[in-house]
């Protein structure tokens, strides 16, 4: 057991941080529900990040934290299902964005930009290959580009038999890992302002009744990242169903207590919050929901 | 980073789990629904305490130099999960060899040592904290208990509460104030309760028989050679006794075997396809796991010899949030085990009911991480 980087996963993040610097890390200026880097997009694809896994099936934990790190950033960027499905999946390096959706009529993340779809059909996977006509782009709340298939039965689509399953768990460890992403910036962000915001001469920071709930939050982060790294390194249906049904479960008191301490501020599209909580909001639904990854944590655990 | 045991460490859980196959009695499970405190666990864990001392189990993380066998935290915690998980046999014991020795050790001067770290070890000691008060309980710096000094050591007079194992205890680390003068002014005495003018009563209790007690010292002399550390001194050795116990239970440990046994009677019940149960054992099965994973990295801190930090506020937290939750779920679909369909489980509900109280109000691990942690300002400050 050692929960510190080893000096090759220090090498990757430390790379990857370099190469994130190089591109905007601000929140968008502009008022703007949903904003994705498709610079980010192509300097990830072009030095490798999206293929640690494809290349080394033995990486996922280094695959998870690129995707904790990725998830960090105000922008969005479609990295989860390319680094930690796509190849398990059999689908083509080059064949990306990948968005992920339970059903072929289901709205999807990214289905917008991407270039292959991935759907969860019983005990099947069914891959799309997807150009931009095919897809009507939804609008939405949620902070990352929404779509659906305009024609769902004319999709051309190939079947995967038997990997549903394997389909599922990399969906559920890519919700994990992207959540405690999530989490961990839009907890920072409501750090920063109660730290500097006055309410009755102190700052918001001081009151207890914001500082028990901001440390509830601190612990919802730090286990929804830990459950989700321990998922990667043991890729166990068990450990990946426990980290997706956590994070889900905590995402409705977080993403409240967050907004809540920002006041109305928290309500605008100019405070940045919203990048992260209303992404977390969008991953709530996946999947099922939290029910349905406690039920599937409980079934592995227990062999229902 | 990786999550997984080494060789040695499985093979020590295995060993670990031997021992307690062979020591613990048939009616062990009736033993250990008496609590801790209780006059039976507290009977048990002196036989116990010594087959495990004869096995190297008993203090393997103390240094070679004071008996142990200088082992790694990580193989000390093992030990803690699977003596935590089963019921803790070692009862009021455990805190000798996780915090009073380590506390003599690093304080204690010799005589001290020599007097009581031989009979720790052996097993045959039992202690009790005498920390929290009538109107200091999480507020420890309130305590009101007077130590006068006289000639030769000094005089106690005032009551300690909630004081677990104390009727059966043969020593008590007793805080008590020479001056008014805030923390600086507490002692600790290492007090004989044997001694005159100590007086216990036991405190009937939700959590058990034994657990928690009312002693009042009237008038009692404590030789100052039985004082721990120097004046002025109370404070530092306090914190040092309470970061280990603050995560020095694995409470998770014992959650998760109550939730796989209560899911196994779910089973043989024909209840466990109900999706309703499904989801709330997920859900009691994630907060255990994620109490598990921050303890862990609280232990993969002291395995490194890295100082304590806030983390461990967090930890205990969720190690709060685990037993209650699992206990919540335990009330609410397998209520039966709390009416003798498997005892063990009244006996971790008792736990996890104080899982939140007992070493200091788990809201106190809040304030002090919200200060530690998330370096929120102080609840005092005004202005920017």
């Amino acid at each position: 057991m050692d929960f510190d980087l080893s000096e090759g996963q220090a090498t990757i993040l430390a790379g990857l941080d370099q190469l994130l610097a190089s591109v905007e890390r601000e929140p968008p200026k502009a008022p703007v529900f949903t904003a994705y880097s498709v610079e980010l997009d192509r300097l990830l694809a072009q030095a490798g990040y999206l293929d640690i896994v494809r290349e080394d099936p033995s990486a996922l934990l280094e695959g998870a934290m690129i995707v904790e790190r990725l998830a960090r950033l105000a922008r969005s960027v479609e990295a989860a299902a390319s680094i930690l499905v796509g190849a398990a999946l059999g689908v083509e390096a080059e064949r990306r964005p990948i968005a992920l959706a339970s059903a072929l009529e289901a709205p999807a993340r990214f289905l917008p930009m991407a270039r292959t779809l991935i759907v969860a059909q019983g005990e099947d996977a069914l891959i799309v290959d997807v150009e931009p006509s095919l897809v009507e782009p939804l609008e939405t709340l949620f902070a990352y580009p929404y779509g659906r298939l305009r024609d769902p039965p004319a999709a051309p689509t190939r079947r995967v038999a038997g990997a549903g399953d394997l389909l599922r768990r990399r969906w559920r460890l890519a919700l994990a890992a992207e959540a405690a992403g999530l989490m961990q910036s839009a907890l920072d962000t409501v750090l920063d302002h109660v730290k500097t915001r006055l309410a009755f001469g102190r700052p918001l920071g001081a009151f207890q009744s914001i500082q028990h709930r901001l440390t509830m939050g601190a612990e919802t982060v730090q286990s929804t990242r830990w459950l989700a790294l321990r998922a990667a390194w043991s890729d166990s249906e068990v450990d990946v169903a426990t980290a997706a049904a956590f994070a889900q479960d905590r995402i409705p008191a977080l993403t409240y207590d967050l907004h809540q301490f920002c006041g109305a501020m928290g309500l605008t599209l100019e405070f940045p919050l919203h990048h992260w909580t209303y992404r977390l909001r969008a991953l709530l639904g996946e999947l099922g929901g939290s029910s349905g990854q406690a039920r599937a944590a409980a079934r592995a655990a227990w062999a229902a | 980073m990786e999550f997984g045991w080494s060789e040695e460490e499985t093979a020590y859980r295995r060993r670990v789990r031997e021992v307690l196959a062979r020591e613990l009695p048939e009616d062990w499970e009736s033993i250990a629904t008496q609590g801790p405190g209780s006059d039976a666990q507290t009977d048990f864990s002196k036989s116990f305490c010594k087959a495990l001392a004869k096995e190297g189990l008993l203090i393997p993380h103390w240094p070679e130099a004071y008996g142990g066998e200088g082992c790694s935290a990580w193989h000390h915690f093992v030990l803690g999960e699977e003596l935590w998980a089963v019921g803790e046999p070692r009862g009021p014991q455990y805190m000798n060899v996780n915090w009073v020795g380590p506390v003599l050790m690093r304080y204690g001067d010799a005589a001290q040592k020599a007097r009581h770290l031989p009979r720790v070890r052996s097993g045959d000691a039992i202690w009790c904290q005498g920390f929290s008060e009538p109107s200091a309980g999480s507020d420890l710096a309130a305590l009101r208990t007077q130590a006068l000094p006289v000639e030769g050591g000094y005089r106690v007079t005032g009551s300690k509460v909630w004081t677990s194992y104390a009727s059966r205890a043969d020593f008590c680390v007793v805080l008590a104030r020479t001056s008014p003068d805030g923390r600086a002014g507490i002692v600790i005495l290492m007090t004989d309760m044997s001694s005159p003018g100590v007086q216990v009563q036991r405190i009937p209790a939700l959590v058990g028989e034994g657990d928690l007690h009312e002693v009042f010292f009237d008038d009692v002399f404590v030789p100052t050679a039985d004082r721990l550390g120097a004046e002025g001194q109370a404070w530092e050795i306090i914190n040092f006794a309470l970061q280990n116990e603050r995560v020095g239970i694995p409470r998770y440990a014992l959650s998760r075997r109550m939730l796989d046994r209560a899911v196994a009677r779910l089973k043989a019940d024909g209840r466990f396809d109900d999706p309703v149960i499904q989801d709330g054992a997920g859900r009691a099965l994630a907060l255990c796991e994620a109490a598990r994973l921050l303890v862990y990295k609280v232990i993969d801190q002291r395995a490194k010899n890295a100082p304590p930090d806030a983390f461990g506020s967090l930890a205990r937290w969720a190690v709060v949030r685990a037993d209650n939750g699992v206990s919540d779920f335990l009330t609410e679909y397998a209520p039966d085990g709390l009416l003798n369909a498997d005892p063990m489980q009244r006996a971790h509900h008792q736990r996890a009911i104080s899982a939140g109280v007992a070493s200091g109000a788990a809201e106190i691990q809040l304030n002090l991480a919200a200060r530690r942690f998330l370096d929120l300002p102080s609840e005092n400050q005004r202005g920017l």
